[in-house]
């Protein structure tokens, strides 16, 4: 299908709208998603809110607003903990992912928990799911990285109630500059520009990456009627361990600069 | 900001106005208003808007070449430098193109104007480069009316984490940590600059009462010229911001 730029979307940036991430993204996360198995269930036995690959917990952080009897909507959810610990702490939460095996893991750990909320196979740049119905859209590591932003955020500013909220995890901006196409942590040196940053393809698998610009992300949050709230640049803890992922920064880099930004913006339009 | 660090800036800007002005006097001279070291014009990039009419602070005046063109679009500009040699040249431009409005001698930190009288405080790398902006934010949100523009141009974080001091050099490799960027004295005799990582800036802002409205990283268009920056470093800022225009609003 051919997508019609988001409102308001930095046309300057038009290597345009993609269409094709969806598929390529859904077939490499059904060839991944045995690997996140083990993660699922370490991840739904905890009730700890925690964000990133430097596990920093929420209460350090507080990007989320109030959780309870909060109508959740995590976009991109793979096996869903994110939502889970949402659930534990009172919302209402709706898991959404265009990758079937990752949401059979969802709904094994949901069994195994005792913990259901609706799991809806679908990609975040399309969600099948009525307009203002939540308060809190959420993505970790998830559409947030995964879906084109000039699809996927006008769909969470679509799904948002007024007044809500919009928190969303991607890879620094500082790394998107040095991260390395292959798997191997980024040294200092710039890999790419700037100035039109959106797709990041890689030459050892199919997925596709997003990234903006910060400049790019505020236009774009502006444009689907939100309001920035906070940009946390995360620092990886004194004590951090390489992460499992061989593509993400070593603890050292991570201390330097930020690895992971989260942005917070309210629906204010 | 210490009081010191606005004293070794004062005297820093004293001591190269001279230089400064005549280095600079066609390239920020010119008949309309732009902004930063590429000179972009203020018509394409919209900042500040219509200004008739409006109470406007420039914020970091130099020579006050903005104020003077603002003066003549039908502002009531204000113009504040902390030195006072940079003023003396304002004064003389001022006569020149026969407009008059208050020239201001303070530290930004420390503006002696009243709450709330301003709809636009702006400056193009002025005070929000040499003061502090745990300083100068507050200040501002002091000064402006409820609903006024705060606009100001300066050095993208990024080009200080990529600034090679031995060499004099930004590169395309990170130098230096950017936690922890905000107090920059790198150079012997040269003002003390202040930068702070983008999302702290916004949490200064929104903690000041401030919506971010936009942020503008600008690519000089190519074969840009500048006396501020060499060809080298304006090919580096086709590919990397080296600048950027914060505009917000006062809720």
């Amino acid at each position: 299908m051919v997508a019609s730029l988001a409102d308001g979307a930095d046309l300057e940036a038009a290597q345009g709208v993609s269409s094709d991430s969806i598929e390529r993204n859904r077939s490499e996360w059904t060839g991944w998603a045995a690997d996140f198995v083990e993660s699922a269930e370490r991840n739904w036995a905890s009730d700890r809110i925690s964000w990133g690959v430097w596990d920093v917990p929420e209460v350090e952080l507080q990007v989320l607003p109030d959780l309870d009897g909060k109508d959740v909507v995590e976009l991109g959810c793979g096996t869903a903990y994110v939502s889970a610990w949402l659930a534990r702490h009172g919302a209402r939460p709706v898991g959404v992912d265009p990758t079937p095996a990752q949401l059979e893991t969802a709904r094994r750990m949901q069994k195994q928990h005792g913990l259901e909320f609706p799991l809806i196979e679908a990609p975040a740049e399309e969600v099948p799911l009525p307009d203002a119905s939540f308060d809190l859209a959420v993505s970790e590591y998830g559409a947030s990285i995964w879906a084109d932003p000039h699809r996927w955020i006008p769909e969470a500013g679509r799904l948002l109630r007024r007044g809500g909220h919009l928190v969303f995890l991607v890879n620094g901006t500082l790394f998107n500059l040095c991260s390395k196409d292959v798997e191997e942590p980024p040294d200092t040196a710039f890999q790419r520009d700037y100035f039109g940053l959106h797709r990041l393809e890689w030459s050892d698998d199919d997925s596709v990456n997003f990234y903006l610009g910060y400049g790019d992300w505020i236009r774009l949050l502006r444009a689907n009627g939100f309001e920035v709230e906070r940009l946390v640049e995360i620092q990886a803890p004194e004590s951090a361990q390489p992460s499992r992922f061989e593509a993400l920064p070593l603890p050292d880099w991570a201390r330097q600069w930020p690895s992971e930004d989260i942005w917070v913006a309210r629906k204010v339009r | 900001m210490s009081s010191a660090d606005a004293q070794r800036n004062r005297a820093a800007w004293d001591a190269a106005s001279d230089e400064y002005q005549e280095r600079h006097r066609e390239f920020i001279g010119r008949g309309e208003p732009r902004w930063g070291m590429w000179q972009l014009p203020e018509s394409e990039l919209q900042i500040l808007g219509d200004v008739a009419g409006k109470d406007v602070l420039e914020y970091g005046c130099g020579a006050a070449q903005w104020s003077i063109l603002l003066a003549r679009a039908g502002a009531r500009p204000v113009a504040l430098d902390n030195s006072g040699r940079q003023l003396e040249h304002a004064r003389a431009l001022i006569a020149e193109a026969g407009v008059d409005f208050p020239l201001v001698h303070a530290s930004a930190g420390e503006a002696p104007l009243e709450d709330e009288s301003f709809d636009i405080v702006f400056c193009d790398h002025g005070a929000m480069t040499f003061a502090d902006p745990y300083a100068t934010v507050p200040e501002v949100a002091r000064l402006l009316r409820p609903g006024g523009l705060f606009a100001f141009s300066h050095s993208t974080p990024l080009a200080l984490v990529c600034f090679d001091v031995e060499t004099d050099k930004v590169v395309p490799e990170l130098l230096r940590p950017l936690f922890g960027l905000h107090r920059i004295d790198w150079v012997e005799n040269e003002p003390v600059e202040f930068n702070l990582p983008q999302g702290k800036w916004i949490e200064l802002f929104r903690d000041n009462g401030f919506v971010v409205e936009d942020l503008v990283e600008v690519q000089p268009p190519e074969g840009a010229s500048s006396t501020y920056r060499s060809k080298e470093e304006t090919e580096w800022s086709r590919r990397w911001p080296m600048e950027q225009i914060w505009k917000l609003r006062k809720a």
